[in-house]
């Protein structure tokens, strides 16, 4: 501890003087009303002391005398040592896109090496790394005085960009400095060797970075079948370490957030985001949780989202209702993809993803411009038929753009002639990209082409028969693949096209091809949107120049392109920091340089308007005592006041009992209890509009300890892992059976299905202890349904599941269901977040689900206070019959 | 007894709720204490106002015929007037010091000096009523008001009484009337001589109760205290009290024996009431001085 102003302290010599004159000084008499006055006067005292100032109030004015005279000297405290040499400081600071993480932490041991160089009265110089907005290169400020190299130090803003070291060294050239601080960023850019060489030749030097480095950054995520694969790289590190990428929309809302973990010792990390088609298309960036910055930052353009699917039969009429070989497939697809039609050149012409072809045997001309555009990434997908089976026929036939090779015919299974049966699906191979989808058992297989018996054909079957013929093959070729259905695309010769099966599998082979951005190479696009160097987008910086298509395969970030968008707004292409840098790795540190954490250089601490206001606060108590000792304060109703004062915050407590309050179920995920509050916050906010119920705050709960007697309404999200103990179920068992309503919500009904893999086998586990009766669906005549609003659907976040409550009326309990279980996520459809959005999108979407959502949960809640009181309602219209006769 | 206010003639709105609000706790304290003391005091006879029988006698020329009694003279050849007991009733003129330095109490465990010689004299007015004498405030309203109605006419004027000095101003005041005068009696003794002289020259009967707080009585305050007076006197500063405690004693007792003598001079009973004491036993010594030997 340093003091700014040592020679205050002298000062303190004052104090005997001043413990003199307020001893020798008496205080202030006790004023008393008195009406016998009179009979005062004249009395003298038979002995006369001199009334003395108590010692501890003496002590207590000393004290504060001391406290002021200390904190008006300025101490220091956590005052880092002198800065080694003499004459001006030169600060370097790396201000490119692996410092915005950490900038505040930056910033501030900056400006401790600033402090330590105004105390000794030294000058700086201040040196930043990378190219500015307007792209000049980093230039050496004059050396100034420290203050005002603190207002340029608070313009700094981190860059969207590596810095530019080879540009720095240059700017090093012909300076001088007595010390240097070295704030850097850690990852390595080209130049580095000469740049730390120019810095250790300038004088001593002390390098700063954080201690480990937090440096993440994302990468261009892959496209998959049903999901999206995000990719981060870091700088390897000793220790695994947590992460968290955030899908999200233009509008911000986050639609997935997906934990993962960053091995020891890894430098990258492959996070698999899984969400249905829907979704996935209203993406438009992936953000690491966490790290401000535009390296956590991925912009998405159409290459991951728009994928057109060209359509292409032989024959004419190929949409003709329920028999076109088109048909069932554009029905498949026309929901989640765009489609195109017309001839092959016409279609070829413009960017493809996917190309259907309906039993079109290819020849000649077709066949190479088709081969080539699979070899350029395009995926193609053919379905058999009998044209093909006809062109097998012919020994001298060779498709090229087949997965396998063709036995000459077709294969009839079942029908008149024959004692074979129509076959049905195997299961799906565990390489195909159609694990996992479910197989309907009615799904048959009357004739199919067969694939010539090979040693490939295992890998390359996708899909296969009960009788381990193939169904489905592929081949890769070149970028592209091709794909073979050995059926045809309608139901001639299997019910394939008519089950849901034949949709799902479609889809994901559509998830498995590449997105394109329509947009010629040549076209130079307008930088429209950017990445500032937190990762934040805005307007594009002065600098920002256009660049082309071309520029995009082999993207270079800069000043002049920024990361963020370009191009019209019908075709935003992206250009992300993570495309253009290369493999992350560790800069090494300058040489014969000191190195300091960031995170050690506590900012200095000035102790004196502390103790300043100590000592404010003491001689204030000392007026308060003062008052007291003159008997102008009442001591009791002074304290009885002070003691309300500080009793005030506890009456402010949640008392459950003298509220109406919702309450959820802890399930022990941080993540889903979050949801369930904010859920239960927002609902319990619209009812409180909406009605003229009143409720507080929601409660968290654990079944077995805390007395549920008090809540309505139980709001339990069953996760894969819940566990409820024998306590747990007899507290519930009691609380059900005396009125209590626990919604039970499995996060995975209708529209969601998928999203909480587990939660049906954890409700069946769970429920084998509580005592629910039989069920029957909820229907629109059920008072849940018109309790409040006339509801005909209850859809949550998800929509489309069945939600099942009590089947038999029970009188006692006001005929109200006991457990209401459903699986449409209604907490995330309720939830609202501090600043009063709704942060789950809802699936299929629309403010209507929202809508309906919110009033399911008032129609819920009115049942829970007001029981079967609106059942009544659904005998009106018996009512007012009876009442007409 | 009569202590509902909504039953008082004459009552105006805007005094009821205030009155409502303290009147009846104290007429009923009154009332009670009074009760203590009549039970304690026996052989009190007093004649019903104009009711009594006192003698027939014979008619004489210049009677009104009216007056003949004729059932009694019925009875003989002779005609009877009927005389009833002539009434004597006494009237009290009643007083309470009504000065700042009443209004005073030490701490919250005893009552105001005003609250206690308001009970006290409340009470008294109670039990003279009760006995048929006419009661009347003095500097209240100008009317000798007797019957058990009057007690809240008297409550009623206590609560309105005006500011007034340490001793009462010059009142209309009978002769051979009685007065009882109820205050701290604090001021400088010539003041009050001069009061007590001037009414006891009329004649008038009067007895004098001394109210005070336990602090005035004791001085229990300690160290260096600066004593304000509640009538525009100047501060004490008393540097340490504990040291002019036996003074004050002294000089209080120095007072109480000249309102002693100035009362026995103009033959007027003199007490002593502290507020920390039952106020029972100040009633039962005004009552009794009161009464006719």
């Amino acid at each position: 501890m340093i003091f700014a102003a040592p020679w205050l302290l002298l000062a303190l010599a004052a104090l005997p003087l001043l413990w003199w004159l307020l001893r020798v000084t008496p205080p202030s008499p006790r004023l008393q009303s008195f009406p016998a006055i009179r009979l005062l006067a004249g009395l003298r005292a038979d002995e006369h002391t001199a009334s003395r100032t108590p010692w501890w109030l003496l002590a207590l004015r000393l004290l504060a005398a001391g406290l002021v005279i200390i904190g008006l000297a300025g101490p220091v405290l956590d005052a880092a040592g002198a800065l080694p040499g003499s004459g001006p400081l030169l600060l370097v600071i790396d201000d490119g896109w692996a410092a915005a993480a950490d900038w505040t932490a930056r910033m501030q041991a900056a400006g401790s090496v600033l402090d330590r160089a105004e105390r000794t009265g030294r000058t700086a110089a201040l040196l930043t790394t990378a190219r500015t907005e307007a792209d000049q290169a980093p230039q050496l400020s004059p050396a100034m005085a420290v203050p005002d190299l603190r207002t340029r130090l608070a313009a700094l803003r981190p860059k969207a960009w590596a810095p530019d070291r080879v540009a720095a060294t240059a700017a090093l050239k012909g300076a001088s400095a007595g010390a240097v601080a070295y704030v850097s960023d850690g990852a390595s850019a080209a130049g580095d060797t000469a740049f730390g060489q120019a810095l250790a030749a300038l004088g001593p030097t002390t390098q700063m970075q954080p201690d480990p480095l937090p440096v993440r950054l994302a990468r261009p995520p892959r496209a998959e079948a049903g999901r999206l694969v995000a990719r981060v790289s870091a700088l390897p590190q000793p220790a695994e370490r947590p992460l968290a990428v955030l899908a999200q929309t233009g509008d911000g809302r986050t639609l997935a957030r997906v934990d993962a973990v960053i091995p020891a010792g890894a430098t990258a990390a492959e996070v698999p985001i899984p969400l249905p088609p829907e979704l996935r298309n209203q993406l438009a960036r992936l953000v690491l949780d966490g790290g401000a910055g535009a390296g956590s930052v991925v912009l998405l353009d159409e290459r991951w989202r728009r994928r057109p699917v060209g359509l292409l039969a032989a024959q004419e009429g190929a949409d003709t209702p329920l028999i076109g070989p088109l048909f069932y497939v554009r029905r498949a697809l026309a929901l989640t993809s765009e489609l195109r039609e017309g001839n092959l050149a016409a279609l070829l012409s413009r960017e493809l993803s996917v190309l259907v072809l309906a039993d079109l045997p290819l020849e000649g001309e077709d066949a190479a411009a088709l081969e080539r555009w699979v070899e350029a990434g395009g995926l193609l997908v053919r379905f058999a038929g009998p044209r093909m089976a006809e062109a097998s026929s012919d020994p001298s036939w060779h498709d090229p753009l087949l997965p396998v090779r063709l036995l000459a015919g077709d294969r009839q299974l079942g029908g008149a002639l024959s004692w074979s049966q129509p076959a049905a699906l195997a299961r799906f191979p565990a390489a195909s990209p159609f694990t996992g989808l479910d197989i309907p058992e009615e799904v048959l297989v009357t004739r199919q082409v067969l694939a010539e018996p090979s040693a490939q054909l295992a890998e390359r079957s996708w899909a296969l028969l009960a009788d381990g013929t193939p169904l489905v093959t592929a081949a890769p070729r070149g970028a592209g693949r091709v794909v073979l259905f050995h059926v045809t695309a309608n139901a001639d010769w299997s019910n394939l096209p008519l089950s849901g099966l034949f949709v799902d599998m479609l889809r994901r082979l559509v998830d498995l091809s590449a997105g394109v951005a329509g947009a010629p190479e040549d076209t130079v696009l307008a930088p429209a949107e950017a990445l500032d160097g937190f990762g934040v987008l805005g307007p594009p910086p002065p600098a920002a120049r256009g660049l082309t298509a071309a520029d995009l395969v082999t993207p270079v970030v800069s000043p002049r392109h920024p990361p963020g968008t370009y191009g019209p707004e019908s075709g935003r292409r992206a250009l992300n920091l993570g495309a253009a840098l290369p493999e992350l790795t560790a800069a090494a540190p300058v040489p014969g340089a000191a190195l300091a954490p960031i995170s050690g250089m506590a900012r200095e601490r000035a102790l004196g308007p502390g103790l300043l206001a100590v000592a404010v606060g003491l001689l204030a108590l000392d007026l308060l005592l003062s008052l007291w000792l003159r008997g102008l304060l009442r001591l009791r109703a002074a304290t009885v006041s002070m003691l309300l004062l500080v009793a005030m915050p506890a009456w402010a407590e949640d008392v459950p009992a003298l509220a109406t309050r919702l309450a959820y179920v802890v399930t022990g995920d941080a993540q889903v209890d979050g949801v369930s509050r904010a859920g239960l916050l927002g609902l319990s906010a619209y009812v409180n509009r909406r009605t003229a119920a009143s409720l507080a705050d929601p409660s968290a709960i654990v079944p077995g300890q805390d007395d549920l007697s008090f809540y309505p309404l139980l709001y339990w999200p069953v996760t894969a892992n819940a566990t409820l103990s024998p306590t747990a179920i007899t507290a519930l068992n009691d609380y059900t059976s005396r009125g209590g309503i626990i919604l039970i919500d499995t996060r995975d009904g209708g529209s969601g299905a998928g999203f909480a893999p587990g939660a049906e086998a954890a409700l069946r586990r769970v429920a084998q202890g509580l005592a629910v009766p039989p069920l029957t669906p909820l229907s629109s005549d059920h008072v849940l349904a018109r309790s409040f609003y006339l509801l005909q659907e209850f859809p949550g976040r998800f929509a489309g599941d069945t939600v099942w409550v009590q089947r038999d009326q029970d009188r006692s309990n006001d005929s109200v269901s006991p457990v209401i279980i459903g699986g449409h996520d209604w907490a995330a459809a309720w939830a609202v977040d501090g600043a009063g959005r709704n942060p789950y999108a809802t699936i299929p979407g629309g403010t209507r689900q929202r809508t309906l959502a919110y009033r399911f949960g008032v129609n819920l809640v009115m049942y829970a206070l007001t029981g079967n009181y609106k059942g009544d309602q659904v005998h009106v219209p018996a009512i007012l019959e009876r009442l007409g006769q | 007894m009569p202590g509902n206010p909504a039953s008082l003639p004459g009552q105006n709105a805007r005094r009821a709720e205030p009155l409502g609000s303290r009147l009846p706790p104290l007429l009923v304290a009154a009332q009670r204490v009074a009760a203590t003391v009549a039970q304690g005091v026996h052989g009190r006879r007093r004649v019903g106002q104009g009711d009594s029988f006192w003698q027939y006698r014979p008619h004489l020329p210049g009677d009104s015929q009216s007056r003949i009694d004729w059932r009694a003279s019925g009875k003989s050849d002779r005609a009877f007037v009927r005389e009833t007991e002539w009434e004597a009733a006494q009237s009290v003129f009643l007083w309470r010091d009504n000065s700042a330095s009443m209004a005073w109490r030490s701490g919250t465990a005893v009552p105001e000096k005003r609250e206690r010689a308001d009970l006290l004299l409340l009470a008294l007015g109670a039990l003279l009523l009760r006995g048929g004498e006419r009661v009347r405030l003095l500097g209240g309203p100008p009317r000798l008001r007797g019957g058990r109605a009057a007690l809240d006419g008297l409550a009623d004027a206590l609560a309105d009484l005006p500011k007034s000095g340490g001793m009462p101003e010059a009142a209309p005041v009978p002769r051979y009337s009685s007065v009882v005068l109820i205050g701290d009696f604090l001021s400088p003794l010539d003041e009050i001589r001069a009061v007590v002289a001037g009414l006891a020259a009329l004649p008038v009967a009067g007895h004098l109760l001394q109210v005070l707080d336990p602090a005035e009585a004791l001085l229990p305050y300690t160290g260096r205290v600066r004593f304000r007076g509640m009538k525009q006197e100047l501060d004490a500063v008393v540097p340490r009290v504990e040291g002019i405690r036996n003074g004050y004693a002294e000089a209080l007792a120095e007072q109480q024996r000249g309102l002693s003598a100035l009362c026995s001079t103009a033959g007027w009973s003199f007490g002593v009431h502290r507020t920390d004491h039952p106020p029972e036993a100040a009633l039962l010594g005004l009552f009794i001085a009161m009464s006719p030997a």
